[in-house]
Formats: C-alpha cells, structure tokens, sequence
C-alpha cells in the first residue's frame, strides 16, 4: 500500500524521536562510563552530556588498577562476580535446556494429557520472591549459600519453563514424517532422536539456549539471597560497590553496569526473530 | 523441510502401535528430570512453607527448621497478615505501577506496531534499535535510571533547558516523585515487549478482508478498529496479561534506584517481601505472606493459561 509523502515524513519523524527518547538512558551509562571522576558531577558541578576528557580509569579501577584520581583500591575485583555470572548463568542455561528439551521432546511426540506444561508455565507466573524462604532453607541445609552451583541449579529450574516450551513449539513445527522414515527402517526412537532429531533442531537449540542464557544472566534477585560474598554475580557486586573514601562510585558502576549490558544486548539482537516466540512460550510464533 | 513432502494422512498406516510401551516408557524418562525439578522447586518447598507459615520460627531462633513445630502459632500469621497495613500499602502500590505502566506500554507499544507494519526503508535497523531497553539487565537499567534522576542529572538538566530555570528535583528521595520515577523506568524498559508482540499479532491478521475494505472505500481509522483490532484480541490478552505478571513481580530496577524508599514510598510487594526476609528476618510471616500470595496467584493465572492455550489453539 503506497502511502503519501507527508505521512513517510511522520513516520519517520515519530520512530526516530522515540529511538532518541529510548536510547538516552543507554548512552548516558556509556558516556558516564568513560567519565573521569571530575566530571561525574555528583554535586553542585556542571553536567557534562558527553566526557570532556574520556578515560578508561573507570574499566581499571574495577579490576583492581588505581589511577591518580581513584587512589582507593577495592577489597575484590570485578574479575571474580564476572566468572561466578558466566559459570552459573551457563550451567543454568545447560541445565533448563537438557531437562527442556527432553521433556519438550517427550511431549512434543508421546505425551498427551499430561499436566507438565501447564505446570512450567505456573512456576512462570509465580514471583520467585514466594518460594524463596524454603529455598534458603533447603540451600543452606545442602551447603549451596554462596555457591556457583547452588545459584546455576535455581537459574536452571527458573529458566526451564522457557526452555521447554520454545523447544516444544519447535519440535511440534518439525514434520515428523522424517523422523517415521527413519523408524520404518528399524532406528529405534532414541537412535532416531540422537542421529536425526538433535542435529535438525541445532539451530532452534542455539537460540533457545541463547534466550535463557540471557534470563539466567540478568537475575538479581535470586543471587541477592542466595549469594554472600565468594559468588555474588555482576549486579549484586555493583550495587555492592562504593567506598567510604570516595562515596557511590557512579563512574565505576556504570563501567561494571555497561560489561552486564553488553552481552545480553548483542545475543538479544541475534536471536530477535525467536523473541516472541520465547517470550509468550510458544502462542506466537514469529 | 528438505524437501520431504510425505502426507499427513501417511502417518496412521504406519506400524506404531507395537511401538506404543516402549514410545510410553521413553516419554516418562525424557520428561523424568524436568518433573523432578518440578517437584524440588515446587511441591516440596510450598509443603515447607506452609508448615513453617504456622510457626512463629527465624533462623536467629537457633532452631533447625524442621523443629519448629515448637513455635508452634497455628494461623496467627495469616490473621496478621489481614491487618498488615505495610503489607497492603505495599499491594495497593504494585496495583498502582500495574495500573499506570500496563496501559501506557500498551498504547505506546500499539502506536509503534502501526508504525512498523508495512515494510519501508531502514525498517529492520530501526526495529532491533528499539528491542535494546528490553534486553538491557534490569538490574543495569535500574542504575541506568538512578544515574537520570539525580538531582545533577540529566533529566533535570533538560526540565532546566525547557523551563530556562535551574531545576532541581531530587526525584528519588521525594516519596511522591520516587514512584514516577521508578514507574518511567519501567515504561521505558518494557515498552519494547508490548511493541514487539503487538507488532507479530498485526502482521499476522490477514491481508485480504482488508483489502475488500479498502476497496470498499473505509478509511484507515475504520478498518483498524473494525477488522485489525478485533482480530488480534488475543494477542493483546497475551501481551496485557504478560505484563501484569511480571509488573505483580517487580523489583529489581526499582530496588536498585529506591531500595524501596524514600522510607517506605515505593514500597511494592516484593520489596517488602525481601525487607521483611532479609531485614525483620521473620521468616514464618514471611512464608504465610509468600504462600498467600500464590493461593491468589494459582486461581488468578490458572484463568490467564485457559486464555492463553484458547490463543494458542486458535493459531
């Protein structure tokens, strides 16, 4: 459908001030994160929208350099809450995406009535804040405070219904007349799962297991109750992070914040076809 | 796929019934692990909380959990709860961000999605531009917000450029003001979502009914309301629906802007959960509260679900 000149002009006009409006917060990290600590501009100082002199000291200070302005140096480094994130966000991913597919594949095929599904998209609805004091009980019990596995078990079973329910749809899309071919010439299912399954759904597996990576990677609140010190993850450590000489460490945090932000974004933007999908666990696809 | 084109109606000649115990057997094993999780996340500790929502234990008390039956208090806690006036602020606020942000999102994500249906240059750039407030950590875009409105900070900045005045606002330690704030954050973050599933629901209404209303002469405004609209009334149920939940849940980005305060000013129910757990460390209250909230929520998303199959079935 052709549409006027004047309405292509309003379009445009339209989306890109809203892209403004929705870009600003992002750019004011990143400007802040390259800010020395002159013009981080806490009090009283003119505000500066983008660094007069940019530095890198912000990045250092994290990881444990000081420079001449931040002569303060920090009792742990950021290096060790990025490693407790990956590890426990990546074993949570690998986590809900064995038990996910395999349940999902389960389903998908030879399930009928039963109440699995609908019982993951519950555990969905339920805020995590409602079960966390039999958590904290049971993890203290099992020794798992404080600890990457304690933290990549919830991530796991937090993320599953996500990674169930986006590899279901995708193994219900699959067509199935393959896969009785194969059994018509005497695989025996799991064989025809292994050798012919899995390897088509290779990439429905990389972009569910990139959806819920980025769930896992952006909790706060579980590892806020369920990580003290040794394994505290990236957001529990930045808001952690401010020193009695300095005050809140703005530069510092929006370094630290935009390290968080990075990978989500990138993974986000890759696997953008599949968000739907995964986001209204499966009722729409594309 | 790959060009394999058997019939549907091909399947049933196939010999699966001699199949059918061992098809049983691997389908009970391959959904095995994702049942145990199930029941470890699900049934055994709402079992636990409920026997500890009877008792009046902490872990301060230096009694192990399982002992205590000797706290023992029957339903005090719920009948607590019931005249718990920082519990039902807290309620009432979280109804109040739901009832402000939920609608704002979805007109401002309906509006792009009319913007975004049919193709036109740059169509895809400026499409991924947009989804980035979502997949931004919300913990991230909590301190994102924090840093916009300090009082040194950008958004005064702009009110001052506007009103030619210096402003300074200090919206986060205002307990009018802080709740705005926080609800901004969301709006700004959330956004995106509304936009992206409105815009999959627009796209996929099909094209020839309104084609014939075009033909037929009926101006824009006539068919998005009488046909583009009607149809995606499901979609829309979803996208509402997904927000609420996860608006009922939030914390995250408003902990890490207010913590909850100014004093108790956006205070919403997770919050006050996580306060009441990590702070009062009465841990029995808590378990009363935590279970009553998911006795609403169960009947609350067990109509939610039925919308949400009779959407998918409907597909």
């Amino acid at each position: 459908m052709r549409r006027s000149l004047p309405f292509e002009l309003l379009r445009y006009a339209m989306i890109l001030l809203i892209i403004a409006i929705s870009l600003v917060p992002t750019l004011w990290m990143l400007s802040m994160a390259f800010k020395p600590i002159a013009e981080w501009s806490a009090s009283g100082a003119a505000l500066t929208w983008w660094p007069e002199n940019p530095t890198l000291d912000n990045f250092r200070f994290i990881f444990g350099q000081s420079s001449s302005e931040l002569i303060v140096s920090l009792e742990r480094t950021a290096a060790r809450p990025i490693m407790a994130s990956l590890l426990a966000a990546i074993v949570g991913t690998l986590i809900a995406m064995t038990a996910g597919t395999a349940a999902a594949y389960g389903l998908s095929r030879f399930g009928k009535g039963n109440n699995l599904p609908l019982a993951l998209i519950q555990l969905r609805l339920f805020p995590p804040m409602a079960v966390m004091i039999p958590l904290m009980i049971m993890w203290s019990f099992l020794g798992l405070i404080d600890n990457w596995f304690g933290l990549a078990v919830v991530y796991g079973i937090v993320t599953l219904p996500f990674a169930f329910w986006l590899m279901k749809t995708f193994f219900d899309d699959m067509p199935r007349e393959i896969e009785d071919a194969a059994l018509v010439e005497g695989c025996t299912r799991l064989r025809v799962f292994a050798v012919i399954t899995l390897p088509m759904m290779r990439p429905a597996l990389a972009s569910s297991a990139l959806f819920v990576f980025i769930m896992n990677w952006s909790d706060y609140l579980i590892a806020l109750l369920l990580t003290t010190r040794d394994w505290v993850t990236i957001p529990v450590y930045m808001t952690s992070l401010s020193s009695s000489m300095t005050g809140q460490l703005y530069g510092a945090k929006a370094a630290l914040g935009l390290i968080a932000a990075i990978p989500p974004v990138i993974l986000g933007i890759a696997i953008q076809k599949h968000l739907v999908r995964g986001l209204t666990f499966g009722a729409l696809k594309e | 796929m790959n060009g394999v084109s058997v019939k549907k109606a091909d399947i049933a000649v196939l010999p699966q019934d001699n199949a059918g115990s061992e098809e049983k057997r691997l389908g009970f094993w391959l959904t095995l692990p994702a049942q145990c999780l199930v029941l470890f996340i699900a049934v055994f500790p709402i079992l636990m909380q409920l026997y500890i929502s009877m008792t009046d234990w902490s872990p301060l008390d230096g009694i192990p959990w399982y002992r205590a039956y000797e706290l023992w208090i029957g339903f005090i806690n719920y009948t607590d709860l019931a005249s718990d006036s920082r519990f039902w602020a807290a309620m009432w606020r979280t109804f109040l961000v739901m009832i402000v942000c939920v609608p704002i999102q979805f007109l401002l994500g309906l509006g792009l999605a009319v913007l975004f249906v049919d193709e036109f240059p740059g169509k895809r750039w400026f499409y991924s531009t947009l989804l980035i407030p979502m997949m931004v950590v919300p913990a991230v875009a909590g301190y994102m917000f924090f840093l916009l409105f300090q009082s040194g900070g950008p958004v005064n900045d702009l009110l001052s450029l506007f009103s030619a005045s210096p402003v300074k606002i200090a919206w986060l330690s205002d307990p009018s003001l802080a709740l705005v704030a926080v609800m901004a954050a969301d709006i700004w973050q959330w956004t995106p979502l509304m936009f992206l599933i409105l815009l999959a629901g627009m796209i996929s209404v099909p094209q020839d009914q309104q084609m014939a209303a075009v033909l037929l002469g009926a101006s824009w405004g006539r068919r998005f309301f009488t046909i583009v609209l009607p149809r995606m009334k499901t979609i829309i149920i979803i996208a509402l629906a997904i927000r609420t939940i996860e608006i009922f849940k939030i914390f995250d980005t408003l902990y890490i802007m207010t913590g909850g305060g100014p004093g108790v000013a956006t205070e919403t129910i997770s919050v006050y959960i996580y306060k009441v757990t990590q702070q009062d460390l009465i841990w029995g209250y808590v378990a009363a509260i935590a279970l009553a909230i998911l006795i609403v929520l169960s009947v609350i998303s067990a109509i939610a679900i039925s919308k949400m199959s009779k959407g998918a079935n409907a597909r």
